[in-house]
């Protein structure tokens, strides 16, 4: 048998192979010790030397044939074998992933979070006090004496004559001021209550007092910080505003707007038709308070400011009833 | 208080609209919340600050414009200075004025007003009474309202002739009066330190607040006796509240009314009267004890400067203060002295005028300038910092963040069962509730997370996982502050048939799974869970954290009776756990100190035993861990089976117990050694026999 027979009964026999076992079974019916090319090869020592070189040249090319080939359709069958057991396995990737879906953040604590990071960014640290407070730290100390008229700002629950909730964050100036000499800066986030509830108002909710005192304090500090802020928690352009008010323990008191998110200042309904929509209390530390606590007024000056955080997730997020916040809804949570 | 523009154009022309005249008070501080429309004339709703008794009147609201505008006042009654009208006396034989208390009242002035006719008051009186909210009563009483509303200051109108004895005394009630009949008709026991109006009999009205219906102006009344006075506003705010009685005179009254403007309201409302009623004015009195006395504040104008951080002109704070009313000007030390006029009892320093000037100047002239400051590293601190890791890890587990009120329903500590001496029992009680159903103060966060999950299930929904940090509110004793440890809690519902992948967990495990989450985040190693008391938690399916060798808190699925005392009739489980979060926080470790990993291979054995089903898979573990071989590195539980292959009321829970030497290869041999040391011992230890 020629090399050139053997070529082509080879590719005869390797057309209808499927498998990588009768591949392997032809590689041996060929190449095998007992394989045809094996036997022709044995074959060329009984040739004459000049026919020896010729045949042996011819089968040697055949050979080197016959196991490209081999290994060609070995690679091919693998790769077939390969997508048909894929096909096999194949799941429906359209079903749902295993996991626990992750709970969702509040509101609330989501801006308080927000907030906090942009005042710590600012170099204020974190202050805490209690909730249930003495009346002494949540009116007197703050320049609010029993039997003054600024007490029915705030509707007030008490546990006892002396006891209060606290109804703002600013008891906390007075407990830090006690402990701590100037100057100091700290923002102090928390709950606080007031006995008060319809469909604007909750008898909770949170607040966050900023408080800083040293030697330079002005009122224009007050204002570059809190519209830093407010254009942080907003919109860089989103416009600010400062005017006069009131509170006991500041003066000059101010009352911060932001220019209407929903009308953009042109008027609508959330903003009564101002364009201006009341945001925060503000001012500087009044004198009596900084005596208080022992600071030289005629030295220290300083800003404190109150937040209230309902009102800031509410423009933050178009939420329209305060009450929303306090129900856990995941409807609602599930937003955030 | 509410203003008609109209009757503010009777003072001012500010020559500028309506809503520029609102938008101008509102930034210098007088808010004006609404402007409605009345007829042909627009109100302006003002919020008026406490501090600002002197704008409670068209005069007040008319006075700032001026400073602001620039506009002169029209006054209805002689300017300042100028010479007033002279008025006879009246006899002393008619009404003799006393003071007894000149601290609680430093001026008492009236008129005698005779032979008026009392009716119904003119219909443009009583339209622009109604307009600010008041009621038309009668001409004479109307009149009183009127000037008021139109000055400021409080009147009262006696019918002259029920004053008894010719005799007015202002003094308080204590130990000589007991009662009075106000004119709305209420008998009021007299509070300590009330100051009254008496005549020669008894109380004829509540000094500042009320006047008595005895002496009431009727239809019948001929002559009037017309008070103006000043009284302290302190007293008449704690007589008022009290009584809990407030009128529009009470409220000028505590806030601090002008004592000179007392002559010049007195004779608009007798001249009024004379004009509308038919009277004729037959004498005065006017009795001044204590004289009014500005006080004089000196600051300097770089120090306003220096605390606005602006640069206003001195003269500028000169012309303002002047403007204002107040009488200002240099001092020789340089200084501005300035006294505020006596309807300014609101400013009593430094800061005070530093305010004046920057609100007439504008808060938006203010330049706004980042202050410098010491640099800080404190940073949110290691609590705020904990607080947000806890809500992240919670988050991690599926629970959302819940926020909830602090109050509590009493009838949730016997729907919880809790004995009497629980902790829990310790709740902090509000004095003035808004209802009886949030009448304390959580002693535990777990009632409103059941609330929530109620208002969940009752929308449909059925997968819930809240948690909620909060402090709750322990009680001590009645004069100090309570205690208000960090919680956290959670609660958890799953109703599996609509989720794809179901979880084969008992809901215990994966609530307690949720706080091993928590645990693990923390580093918190000394841990372990036993069995729980809670009495509103299932019994056989809750366990206690004990951390740090206390317990810590407590996860377990709440017992149907609890829930069912809550109203909660869902057949799933509801788990819930309540963790210490102060005590947590105190067990965080130091920094991890660095061990080298393991160099050496491992050889495992798993092993699975048959015992008793009250046999606990952490005591079995503890007792591997624990055994004496220094070779046992570790041990978990990774199987458990009840049913048909073992017997009943047995359970069959398989181990995998990890060796290792720190040192060298162990060998086969010497781990089958300890391991059949280790089974033997355990199956005597549990009483159990190895899983065919
Ligand atoms: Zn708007």
């Amino acid at each position: 048998m020629g090399g050139g027979d053997i070529r082509e009964s080879f590719l005869n026999e390797l057309a209808p192979v499927k498998t990588i076992g009768d591949l392997e079974q032809l590689r041996v019916r060929y190449l095998g010790k007992k394989g045809i090319l094996t036997a022709e090869l044995k074959k060329l020592g009984g040739l004459p030397p000049e026919e020896r070189r010729s045949a042996g040249a011819l089968l040697n090319e055949t050979k080197i044939f016959v196991e490209a080939e081999l290994a060609a359709r070995k690679e091919e069958l693998k790769e077939l074998d390969l997508r048909e057991k894929f096909a096999s396995q194949a799941i429906d990737v359209t079903l749902p992933g295993k996991y626990t879906p992750p709970g969702r953040t509040h509101p609330i604590i989501r801006v308080m979070r927000e907030a906090t990071s942009i005042f710590v960014a600012m170099g204020f640290s974190v202050e805490e006090g209690p909730e249930v407070e003495l009346d002494y730290y949540n009116f007197e100390a703050l320049n609010i004496p029993k039997e003054h008229p600024a007490r029915e700002m705030q509707d007030t629950f008490y546990v006892s004559p002396d006891i209060v909730l606290r109804t703002h964050t600013s008891p906390v100036q007075v407990r830090v001021m006690q402990r701590k000499k100037p100057p100091v800066k700290f923002i102090a986030p928390g709950k606080v209550y007031r006995c008060d509830a319809d469909i604007s108002h909750t008898p909770m909710f949170h607040q966050i007092e900023g408080f800083m005192v040293a030697d330079d304090i002005s009122f224009s500090h007050l204002k570059a910080v809190l519209e830093s802020f407010l254009h942080r928690i907003f919109s860089p352009d989103v416009p600010v505003r400062f005017r006069p008010s009131y509170f006991p323990f500041t003066e000059p008191s101010a009352e911060v707007d932001i220019g209407c998110i929903f009308c953009k200042g042109t008027g609508c309904r959330t903003c009564k038709g101002t364009g201006w929509i009341e945001i925060l209390g503000a001012g500087m530390v009044h004198p009596h308070v900084l005596q208080m606590v022992g600071y030289d007024a005629r030295i220290y000056s300083g800003f404190a400011f109150g937040i209230g955080m309902e009102r800031i997730a509410m423009l933050k997020y178009s939420i329209d009833d305060i009450r929303l916040f306090f129900e856990n809804d995941l409807r609602f949570l599930g937003q955030f | 208080m509410r203003v008609p523009f109209g009757w503010l154009q009777e003072f001012i022309n500010p020559g500028i609209s309506v809503e520029g005249t609102a938008h101008l008070l509102t930034m210098s501080g007088l808010e004006v919340e609404a402007l409605e429309t009345d007829g042909d004339d627009v109100v302006l709703v003002i919020n008026v600050t406490p501090n600002r008794a002197d704008c409670l009147s068209v005069l007040g609201i008319a006075r700032e414009l001026s400073v602001l505008t620039g506009a002169p006042l029209n006054l209805p009654f002689p300017p300042a200075g100028a010479k007033p009208p002279v008025i006879k006396p009246v006899p002393a034989s008619e009404i003799a004025v006393e003071i007894r208390n000149t601290g609680l009242c430093r001026r008492y002035a009236g008129r005698v007003i005779k032979n008026t006719r009392t009716g119904p008051g003119p219909e443009w009186m009583a339209r622009r009474l109604e307009a600010c909210g008041l009621r038309p009563i009668n001409n004479i009483v109307d009149v009183t309202n009127y000037v008021l509303l139109e000055l400021g200051h409080p009147l009262h109108a006696f019918d002259l002739n029920t004053l008894k004895g010719g005799r007015i005394v202002v003094d308080t009630a204590d130990n000589v009066y007991q009662k009075i009949k106000t004119l709305d008709g209420v008998e009021r026991k007299l509070p300590a330190g009330a100051l009254v109006i008496a005549d020669a009999e008894g109380p004829v009205a509540l000094a500042g607040i009320m006047g008595g219906a005895n002496t009431e102006v009727e239809d019948s009344t001929r002559d009037i006796f017309l008070e103006a006075a000043w009284f302290e506003p302190r007293n008449i705010r704690k007589t008022a509240r009290a009584l809990g009685l407030a009128s529009e005179s009470s409220y000028r009254f505590e806030r601090g009314a002008d004592i000179e403007i007392i002559p010049a309201a007195l004779d608009r409302a007798a001249s009024l009267m004379e004009e509308l009623a038919g009277g004729a004015l037959e004498g005065a009195v006017d009795v001044y004890p204590v004289k009014y006395r500005a006080p004089s504040i000196e600051f300097r104008a770089d120090r306003v400067n220096k605390l606005l951080g602006a640069e206003i002109e001195e003269d500028e704070m000169l012309r303002i203060l002047n403007r204002l009313g107040f009488a200002a000007e240099k001092s020789p030390g340089g200084a501005i002295s300035a006294s505020p006029p006596s309807y300014r009892l609101d400013v009593e320093g430094e800061a005070d005028c530093v305010e004046e000037v920057a609100r007439i100047h504008g808060y938006d002239k203010i330049p706004s300038v980042l202050p410098c400051s010491r640099l800080s590293a404190d940073g949110a601190g290691a609590r705020e910092d904990f607080i947000r890791l806890v809500g992240g890890v919670m988050r991690k587990s599926g629970y959302s963040e819940a926020v909830n009120y602090s109050f509590m329903n009493p009838r949730a500590l016997e729907n919880l069962a809790l004995p009497p001496n629980d902790f829990r029992r310790s709740a902090v009680v509000l004095l003035n509730p808004l209802k009886q159903e949030e009448s304390l103060l959580r002693t535990t966060v777990i009632p409103s997370l059941i609330e929530n999950l109620r208002h969940n299930r009752e929308r449909g929904l059925k997968n819930i996982r809240l948690a909620e940090t909060a402090k709750v509110f322990i009680r001590t004793n009645e004069e100090q502050l309570p205690l208000e440890p960090l919680k956290l809690a959670g609660i958890a519902i799953e109703q599996r048939t609509h989720s794809f992948w179901r979880d084969a967990a008992e809901d215990f495990y994966l609530a307690k799974g949720a706080v091993e989450a928590l645990l693990d985040e923390l580093r918190i190693k000394d841990r372990h869970f036993a069995p729980s008391g809670e009495p509103f938690l299932h019994p056989g399916k809750s366990a206690d954290l004990i951390a740090g060798g206390r317990k810590c808190g407590y996860v377990g699925v709440l017992s149907p009776a609890a829930a069912e005392k809550f109203e909660i009739r869902d057949k799933e489980e509801i788990t819930v756990f309540e963790l210490d979060l102060d005590v947590l926080l105190g067990l965080l470790p130091p920094p991890p100190v660095y061990k080298p990993v393991p160099k050496f291979p491992y050889i495992e054995r798993d092993l699975a035993i048959v015992v008793e089903g009250g046999v606990k898979a952490a005591d079995v573990i503890r007792y591997i861990k624990n055994y004496p071989s220094e070779f046992i590195e570790d041990a978990v539980v990774f199987d458990l089976y009840t049913g048909e292959k073992v017997p009943a009321g047995k359970k069959s829970m398989a181990f995998n117990i990890r060796y290792r030497a720190s040192g060298r290869t162990l060998t086969e041999d010497e781990i089958e050694v300890i391991h059949a040391g280790l089974v033997k011992d355990l199956l005597t230890h549990t009483g159990g026999s190895l899983r065919q």
